[in-house]
């Protein structure tokens, strides 16, 4: 199984997921966790930023429908931001439409991944992002 | 009112038609047999007593004889002949008059049919908006593919369960099972949803069809880009702006074409006419060539001078020099369009083709709409929605700005499934005959994404974060969502 322990490429690795869905949290949380990240949850896009703001991460994991602050937003800020603008971005969304995707990459997402994911491959983009 | 030659027809049918010979009818009402022989054969005009007097006699709607019907009828017909479809046919609108008279029946129904014809024409676009637009269904398919998403990583889990503890295998089967759940109840929503709606319709008119070719091509022709340079290169065209452009389109258009158009010709008629003469046969045929999409004449016609004007406002406003001043003027459509001397129409038109890969400015929506709420102009953006027939919504600036003829009307708002855009609308003033008809105005209106207004002048000032205070708009009536909204003037065609 690809999403096997892998601790010699990734351990000490941080992860940020932020999305609102809690089951979709849970189970990020656990095949990130067993592939040797450690993993953090942010449900809204207030959160996301307050904690990208005093937590250093590898590797962020955006949903688009966010509550309070949406993903395009908390995108744009990160982007805007000069201590934060280099952290790469995986935008995880179900709204797969190419106009969501072209808005996406304007502002400067590193990766796209359209919902429904296989656990495989989202972990292997989280892990082409830190290796970057 | 004055009847119409027909009406001596129509009382010699009637009568014949109830049997009534014309001495026994001019009895009846008292007249001379000869007289309403001459009433009969359209020699003779009557009204007011005498047709009541006839109609009451042959049992018949005074309307039906002072005419009032059949002008009804005419005035239809002429909407008909009118229809863009039937152009061809070339109609006499003096036959329409013989076939309302001598076959009225027919005339209602043709009449009856183009109504009929018009109103699904109507519902169609209507249906096909609503569907493009409807927030209901990105929100039903995100949540649908959200929970397909939670299914789908858990069941990913649980199948790889050899190296899980039990109570972690509890839990992922418990996500499966509670998500399912909820993915059913979904897809009943969405069928039923299905139920009450229609399936979308491509438009099929001639404006329609050149919006779709448009949007297709991104607003943006880079053939036309570099046609307009050669243009400027030839006729010796050196300074941005149409003021630097004058002399030098004058010139070339007498040097070259031969042509002298009268002095003091508004540039942009200069640019167009250079335009047209230099590259119709080239570049603005090439374009047309590939425009696979237009299926008929009249769009092909449409789509030609559509692609001539963008031509002759490449000329004026050459791509680099425009982008570099709307970046420096933060995309002020009216700076722009007093430093490129086109004015704020030509400069906001422009700024809705800036879509260089590489040098791009942030994408604008632009429609133009005059006081009747006829909707000239459309540039819609992906996530904008804009109605292809009839009005939009009556809170969108483009309408708030015929208020205040000459002021900017700018406007943060938001679409009910939560897009924001920032919406900027001025009146401009379109030639017209001049004193005492009256003037020609029309509003035309700017939009760009709230994500990107920060980037113009028109944001300044604004909150533009996703949670702070919006004017709730919608994209129109028909197809709107906001059941308690006071400016609603139609009933929704879909109740959400």
């Amino acid at each position: 199984m690809a999403a096997g322990p892998e601790f010699e490429t990734s351990a000490a690795r941080k992860v940020l997921i932020a999305e609102d869905d809690a089951n979709i949290v849970e189970s990020l949380s656990f095949v990130l966790g067993r592939a040797g990240f450690e993993v953090g949850a942010a449900l809204d896009g207030n959160e996301v930023l307050r904690r990208l703001r005093v937590e250093p991460f590898d590797v962020l994991v955006l949903d688009l429908m966010l509550p309070r602050r949406n993903g395009f937003e908390v995108l744009k800020a990160i982007k805007a931001e000069p201590t934060l603008r280099a952290l790469p971005v995986l935008v995880l969304t179900a709204k797969g439409q190419p106009q969501d995707r072209r808005l996406v990459e304007t502002i400067g997402a590193e990766a796209f991944m359209t919902k429904p994911f296989s656990n495989t491959d989202l972990v292997e983009a989280v892990r082409r992002l830190v290796r970057s | 009112m004055t009847p119409l030659p027909l009406v001596g027809p129509r009382i010699r049918d009637r009568r014949r038609a109830l049997g009534v010979t014309q001495a026994g009818l001019a009895s009846t009402l008292g007249i001379s047999a000869s007289y309403l022989n001459l009433i009969e054969a359209g020699r003779r005009r009557i009204g007011g007593a005498l047709l009541k007097q006839i109609a009451e006699a042959l049992d018949l709607g005074i309307d039906d004889l002072d005419g009032a019907a059949e002008r009804r009828v005419l005035s239809d017909l002429a909407e008909l002949a009118a229809e863009p479809l039937l152009v061809g046919l070339r109609l006499d609108p003096a036959t329409a008059l013989q076939l309302a008279g001598h076959h009225p029946g027919w005339a209602r129904a043709l009449v009856t049919l183009h109504r009929a014809w018009l109103d699904r024409g109507r519902t169609v676009s209507a249906l096909s908006d609503r569907l493009r637009h409807d927030p209901f269904l990105p929100d039903a398919v995100h949540k649908l593919l959200t929970r397909v998403a939670a299914i789908k990583s858990s069941a990913e889990i649980v199948q790889g369960a050899q190296d899980l503890a039990p109570d972690q295998l509890r839990r992922f089967a418990v996500i499966v099972g509670s998500d399912s759940q909820r993915l059913a109840e979904l897809a009943q929503v969405l069928a039923a949803y299905f139920e009450r709606a229609h399936t979308a319709v491509r438009s099929v008119t001639p404006v329609g069809e050149v919006d779709d070719f448009l949007a297709d091509r991104g607003h943006h022709f880079p053939a036309l880009e570099d046609a307009a340079e050669a243009l400027r290169g030839a006729a010796g065209i050196t300074g941005d702006g149409a003021q630097h452009a004058e002399a030098g389109l004058a010139n070339y258009l007498a040097r070259a074409h031969g042509e002298h158009l009268p002095p003091a010709s508004p540039r942009m008629a200069l640019a167009r006419r250079a335009a047209e003469l230099a590259c119709s046969d080239g570049p603005l045929a090439d374009e047309l060539r590939r425009a696979t999409t237009l299926t008929n004449e009249a769009a092909r016609r449409r789509a030609g001078q559509v692609l001539t004007d963008y031509l002759a406002a490449a000329v004026l406003m050459p791509y680099d020099a425009f982008l570099a001043a709307a970046r420096a003027m933060r995309f002020d459509a009216e700076a722009l369009g007093r430093t490129f001397d086109t004015g704020f129409a030509a400069a906001c038109e422009r700024l809705t083709t800036l879509h260089r890969p590489g040098a791009e400015g942030p994408p604008f929506a632009l429609m133009r709409v005059d006081a009747a709420g006829y909707l000239s102009r459309r540039v819609p953006l992906p996530r904008l929605p804009m109605p292809r027939h009839g009005s939009a919504c009556p809170l969108w600036a483009a309408y708030q700005a015929l208020q205040s003829p000459g002021a900017i009307v700018r406007q943060l708002v938001e679409f009910p499934g939560g897009e924001r855009f920032v919406m900027v609308a001025r009146t401009v003033e379109q030639p017209g005959p001049g004193f005492p008809m009256p003037r020609r105005l029309a509003s035309l209106m700017l939009a760009c994404d709230a994500l990107y207004a920060d980037q113009t002048i028109y944001g300044d000032g604004l909150d533009l974060s996703s949670t702070a205070p919006a004017l709730p708009v919608g994209p129109n009536c028909r197809i709107c969502t906001r059941t308690g909204c006071a400016y609603r003037q139609e009933d929704p065609m879909i109740d959400a």
